[in-house]
Formats: structure tokens, sequence, C-alpha cells
């Protein structure tokens, strides 16, 4: 293997490390708000540290290989991509930690049914299921897997626009809950976000091995990959 | 006594920091002054780029480490030049043992008009190495070292300038290797070869860095950042600025290094 | 008129001029060795190659000359070779640069174009009479060394100068000395060249006359010179003996002797070409 082979070798790894980080603390996130583990949240907030640093580093590590290789083509759009991808993984890592500082924050458990009826179990596995997809393409290079992540992510907008009718209805019938609802309704904005961001994932995804700019288009078209 | 022996023993392993060291070096060649009092420190099993324009003293100051501007005419220097803590100038320094030592690639490959068993062997032979087992040994192991041993095992007796540019080439380095140096310098060592072979010597120095200290000078800028950790831009027989490689590509603390490596020189 | 057709007019004439000139040159060579040939060729046999010189020209062989330009010659390349080629490397890897030895490299350049009877009077002075020689081959072959040193040192320092700097640098690089250096890549790289030097010097000096006259080598030696002290004779020599002599069996003696010079001459020149070649294409 060349030098500039191990560099950028070096840089998946570093990548697929962030992906793995930032997946982490989403489950930890989750289970800790479904079984309101405090402890749990805590080593979530610790663990943001992490993922700053490690952003920190592959951003730097972008920068090295940029200066010092010079790399073009493929070399080039997988860097670029990278530093993108970095960017939105810190974002994910981000809304995990903010959802474990809810946990911290609010003293009790959320209302279960309330759960239930916000979808909101299934709206938090998707995210991750979206996560573990656009991961396995990260690893493999894999265009294919990458375009499954925007079907799932109409799921999630589904679930986020009927929370709002949802909530308004159920805060009709009881006002005490407001202050849950408001807290579960964040976080569902939250975990879409979080849907966004893995779809923007995607995108740089493919443009590092299509060279194609999905950015901004609408995302329906399939086209055929370059190999 | 024997424990304060044992001490001083450790103490200057420890301070064996640098490998190679230059202070206060001037050189002249009549009254010409091709250096200016450079000073510098190389770290050992590392690569060291040197670059600049053309005629500003890099291939100069590289020669001092092998001195091999004593060939020169109307060479002077003042300063010093360490190698392991050693002055090399002293006069008791024996020359051939240095040169033994600090092992020299030029720009264009040099092959003797011998058989490439003989040009590899060559360095072993003046030292009066004879024995016909430990010059195939070392002859062989010197060849898979650049990556020829392959290419040319069936061919040991054919003359070595039958090969091609970046062979030969790398027959020079093998003959520079053959003979166990801790030191390599490189002077332009790929600017005669095509991409390709010049591709296979820049892995050659990167896998070469664990045993030897490196030190190259390149016309091309963006060499030095592939395989150099530390880089010396000079000037006008000066250094301008001497740091991690990293940095003088990303932020250079000189404006004239930033000029000239984002090709903006005047 | 224009340029364009004045240029290739220009081009035609220089061609043709040349190709007259040549044609000149080697009709003279032809037309010569013609004559030497229909006059000698059948003179040539294997008595004539073994006989003594003899007074009576149906009997004179040049068995002595042979002889005598044979040792000479070994004499001469065992004197000359050493002093030349030492001298040469000498003089180019060993003294320095200096206002000296640039008139040292001339006055060598110019002794290589003093006429040959000056050394003779030389070899004479030193050799025949001061060490009282005589006039024998040792005399002989040492007058002739002193005359093709100047060539041999001249080739030597320019077979030396053609061998690329480049590699006498890759060997110190590796720790070699200077002898080692001249030994080891100097010398075999400029073998071809020395060699070729030496042995186009040696076919000159086979045909040297005149020196030899002077320092005393006999027209009539009807014996085989045994010792370094002996009186001897040279093909050239008995040649010039030969045409001076009226008889016509002598004339077409010194045409056969010409033949066998010339052929001497001939396979040393084409020994030094095939060197030469070789040499050259070692180097590339």
């Amino acid at each position: 293997m060349t030098n500039l082979d191990q560099y950028r070798e070096s840089l998946k790894q570093s990548g697929l490390e962030m992906f793995e980080l930032c997946e982490k603390q989403m489950l930890k996130s989750k289970e800790a708000f479904l079984t309101h583990d405090s402890d749990l949240a805590e080593e979530v907030i610790h663990t943001e540290n992490r993922v700053n640093a490690l952003d920190l580093k592959i951003d730097r590590d972008c920068e090295r290989f940029i200066a010092l290789h010079t790399p073009v083509a493929g070399d080039l759009r997988f860097v670029l991509a990278l530093r993108k991808i970095n960017f939105d993984l810190e974002r994910v890592g981000d809304h995990a930690f903010g959802v474990a500082k809810y946990i911290i924050e609010i003293n009790t458990p959320i209302d279960l049914k309330l759960l239930e009826n916000l979808r909101f179990e299934e709206m938090y596995d998707s995210a991750l299921s979206m996560l573990d997809d656009i991961k396995e393409a990260y690893i493999h290079d894999d265009t294919k897997k990458a375009r499954k992540v925007y079907k799932k992510d109409k799921v999630l907008n589904k679930i986020n626009i009927n929370a709002f009718k949802v909530i308004s209805e159920e805060v009709k019938k009881d006002p005490n809950l407001i202050d849950q609802y408001l807290l579960l309704f964040s976080i569902i904005k939250k975990i879409e976000r979080i849907g966004d961001l893995i779809t923007n994932i995607a995108e740089e995804i493919i443009f590092y091995r299509e060279a194609e700019i999905l950015k901004h288009q609408k995302k329906k078209k399939v086209r055929k990959p370059k190999e | 006594m024997a424990k304060e022996k044992k001490e001083s023993v450790i103490e200057s392993s420890l301070k064996r920091k640098y490998k190679l060291q230059a202070k206060d070096v001037n050189v002249f060649y009549d009254d010409f002054q091709a250096i200016k009092e450079i000073s510098m420190d190389i770290k050992p099993n590392s690569v060291t780029a040197f670059i600049g324009p053309s005629g500003c003293g890099k291939s100069t100051f590289l020669r001092l480490f092998n001195r091999m501007n004593d060939y020169v005419d109307g060479f002077r220097m003042e300063g010093k030049i360490f190698i392991d803590d050693q002055n090399i100038n002293k006069k008791k320094v024996n020359v051939e043992l240095l040169r033994k030592q600090v092992g020299m690639v030029f720009q264009k490959p040099n092959p003797f008009p011998k058989s490439i068993f003989e040009n590899v062997a060559y360095g072993l032979k003046i030292q009066g190495l004879k024995d016909k087992t430990f010059l195939r040994e070392r002859v062989e192991s010197s060849l898979k070292q650049v990556a020829l041993w392959d290419e040319v095992k069936d061919n040991l007796n054919k003359s070595a300038l039958a090969l091609s540019g970046g062979q030969q080439q790398r027959l020079c380095i093998a003959r520079t290797l053959a003979v166990e140096p801790s030191v390599i310098l490189m002077d332009e060592p790929t600017s005669a070869l095509d991409p390709l072979s010049t591709a296979k010597i820049e892995e050659l120095i990167h896998e070469l860095k664990d045993k030897y200290t490196i030190v190259i000078v390149t016309h091309n800028m963006q060499q030095a950042g592939r395989i150099s950790d530390y880089t010396a831009f000079f000037y006008l027989g000066e250094i301008i600025e001497f740091d991690k490689t990293n940095k003088i590509f990303t932020n250079p603390e000189k404006k004239q290094t930033e000029n000239y490596i984002t090709g903006r020189f005047g | 008129m224009n340029n364009i057709r004045k240029n290739k007019i220009k081009d035609q004439a220089f061609k043709a001029l040349g190709m007259l000139f040549t044609l000149f040159g080697v009709s003279v060579l032809v037309i010569l060795i013609y004559n030497i040939l229909r006059v000698g060729f059948t003179r040539i046999n294997w008595d004539f190659l073994t006989s003594l010189p003899s007074r009576k020209p149906e009997e004179a062989g040049i068995y002595t000359a042979i002889i005598g330009t044979l040792d000479l010659m070994l004499l001469t390349v065992i004197f000359a070779i050493p002093i030349g080629v030492g001298a040469g490397i000498y003089l180019e890897e060993y003294s320095k640069k200096s206002k000296l030895s640039s008139l040292l490299e001339i006055n060598i350049s110019n002794l290589a174009g003093v006429p040959s009877i000056i050394y003779g009077l030389l070899g004479l002075g030193v050799f025949v009479r001061y060490f009282n020689f005589g006039g024998s081959i040792l005399a002989g072959s040492l007058t002739l060394s002193l005359l093709i040193l100047p060539i041999i040192i001249v080739a030597t320092r320019e077979a030396i100068k053609a061998v690329p700097p480049s590699l006498k640098e890759a060997s110190f690089a590796l720790g070699a000395s200077k002898w080692q250096t001249i030994s080891d890549v100097v010398l075999p790289s400029s073998f071809g060249g020395i060699i070729t030097g030496i042995i186009l010097s040696l076919s000159r000096a086979i045909g040297e006359t005149a020196p030899l006259i002077v320092v005393g080598a006999m027209a009539y030696v009807p014996f085989v010179p045994h010792s370094l002290f002996d009186a001897f004779s040279v093909l050239p020599m008995q040649i010039f003996n030969w045409t001076t002599r009226p008889q016509q069996g002598f004339a077409v003696a010194a045409s056969a002797a010409i033949i066998i010079l010339l052929l001497i001459t001939f396979v040393m020149n084409g020994i030094a070409v095939y060197f030469r070649n070789k040499w050259q294409k070692k180097l590339k």
C-alpha cells in the first residue's frame, strides 16, 4: 500500500470511529430516556468531549491530507466528503447529547402512553436504523445502500408532522401534561433533524462515489454509479 | 568508578537527540558566499527535505555532511558539522570512513559500467571485504530493500547500463545501502526520472525511514510534502524557515515561505 | 532566383565537391596500393620472410628486418607504456590545476609534433654516446619510447577525461580513496581509450626511419640480433636500403617489403579501431 493509500485508509478509519461513537451516543440516549436512567445519561454527557475531540482531529487530519498529498479526483472527493460527513456526525452526536441533558433536567419519567401516541420509539428506531444503514454505506462505498435512507427519512417526517397534531389534541384533553409534551416535542424535532443530517451524509457519499451533486435537487433521481 | 562510567553511557545516548547538526556554518567558493550562518539540527530516523529556488545552497549544504565539497576548487568552510556528536571536519577524521556512514544518491543515476552485482558490491570490495558468500548475501539484501531483486536476480552479471533509468537509480540506492550507512543524502534523486519511477522511489524512501536518517534536496514541493517529516526552505544561502513539514505546508511562519510554497515567488 | 533555390544549389554543390575530394583521396590510395601490389606481390613467399638480407636480390629476405621490428616494438612498449600511462594518470588526476600545469600540458602536446629526427639526435647524444649503448636495439627502443611518450600521455589523459565525473563522484561517495577510484573505476573505463592510443602510437613508431638511422640502425645486418646491445635493422630501413640499390630485383623486393609493412600497419590500426569502438559503446 502506498503512503497515500495508508493515509487515506487511516482517515476512513477515523470516520468510522466517529460513526460508531455517535451511534453509541444515540443508543445510550434512547435507552436512558425510555428507562429514565440518569447514570446512563451522565455517561452520554461525559462522552460528548470525546466526540468533539474526534471531530477536531478528523478536521485537522483532512487539512493535513490536502496540504501534504495534494489529492485529486477520487482522493479529493473523498476528503471533501469526509469533512462534511464529520461535521454532520458531530451534529448527530450533539443532538444525542441534548436528549441526555433533558433526562438530567427533568426529574419525572415520561408517561409511556404518551410515547406510544407519538410513535416515539418507532421514530427513534427508524433514525437508528438509518444511521446504521448509512454507516454500512460508508464502510463499503455503497451508494445503493446510501439511497435507502431517503425512504426511511419519509417515515421520520411523517411522525414529526403527526406529532404536532397529536400533541395539540392531547394538551387540550389534559393541560397538566404540557411540560412533558413540550419536552417530547423538542426531542422529536431533534430526531427529525438527525434524519436530515443522515440524508446529508448520504448525499456526500453519493458525491464522493459518483461525482454527482444531489444537494438541492429532487431526491427521486436514480443514476447509475460510475464504475 | 564503574558506576560513573555506566551513567555517562546512558547520558550520552539520551543526549544524542540529533543525528546531524550544523552550527553557524558559512561556506565560500573563493569570494562568493554560498551559505550564510546556517545552524540546523536533524533528528534520527526522519526524512528532512531541503526546498528552495535553484542555486540557493541546498546541494552545497547537503554535501557538507559527507564532505563532497572538498573536491571543489576554492571551497572554504567556517563553523562545525556534527554527526553523532562528532565534528566531521577535524583533522583526525578519516573521510573515507565518514562516507561509509553517510551515503549519497545523485540526481542523474550513475551506475558504474560494470555488472549489477559488481555495482552493489563495490562499496564492500573497496573495504577489503572479499568473502563471496558474504558479498552475495549483502547484494541480495540490498537489492531486496530497493525492490529490484525479483527483477534482476537472474541477471546479476548483466551490465548495469542495460537497466532503465528508474531501475538504475534504485540500483544506485542499493549500492549505497550495501555499505550499511546510517545517513542517506539524496540530491534530487527523482528529477531525471519518469513519474512511475519517481513514485516507486518515494515509496522506497518512506520504507527506508525506519532504519535510516534521510536528507533530500528536491525541486518538487509536492514531493517534499509527500515524503518528508521536516522541511527547510533555503533562499540565497540562508534558511528562511525550518519546521515540521505539516506546519510549513499549512501555516508557515514567514511570508517568504508562503510565497514560495504557493508558487507566488517573484 | 530566390533564397530557397540558392540554398539548395549551394547544398548540392557542397555535396558534389565533398564527393570529388573524397574520391580523389581514395583513388590516390588505391593507385598506390595497386602499384605496390603489382610489383611486389609475387615476390612474397616463405623464403622471402625467413631469409637474411643478401647482396643478391633473389636471395634477399626480410627476416632480420622483421625480427628487428618486432624486438624494437616489444622493447619500446615495455619502456613507454608504464611511463606514459603513469605520467598521464598523474597529470590528469593528481596534479593541481595551475599555470605551471597548463604550461606542461601545452608542451607535452607540442612534443608530439616535434620532427622525429630531433628525437634521433637526442637518442644519439644520450643513449648511444653518453650511456655508451652504441647503435643497439636498446638505444633504438629507448629513442622510440621518447618519441611516442607524448602521444601515449595525451591519449591517456584524453581517455581519463572522457570518464564522466559523475562516476568518480559515485566512487568517492561510497568511501573509496583516490587511488581506488582511479584503479577500480577510471582506469577500467578509460582502458579502451588508452589501448587505442598505445596501438596508434606503436603503428606510427613502426614506420619511423629517420631517428633510427641517426641512432645507428644498420642497413645491412646479415644476422639476427641476440642481445640488447646488438646491432639491428627494421623494415623501413630495409626498404630504404633496397630502394637505393640499382638492381631491379631489389626494387621488387622493396615493394614486397612495403606490402608486409603496410599489412602490419593496417592490422594494428584495425585492432585500434576495434578497441576504440568497443570502448565507446561501453561508456554509453
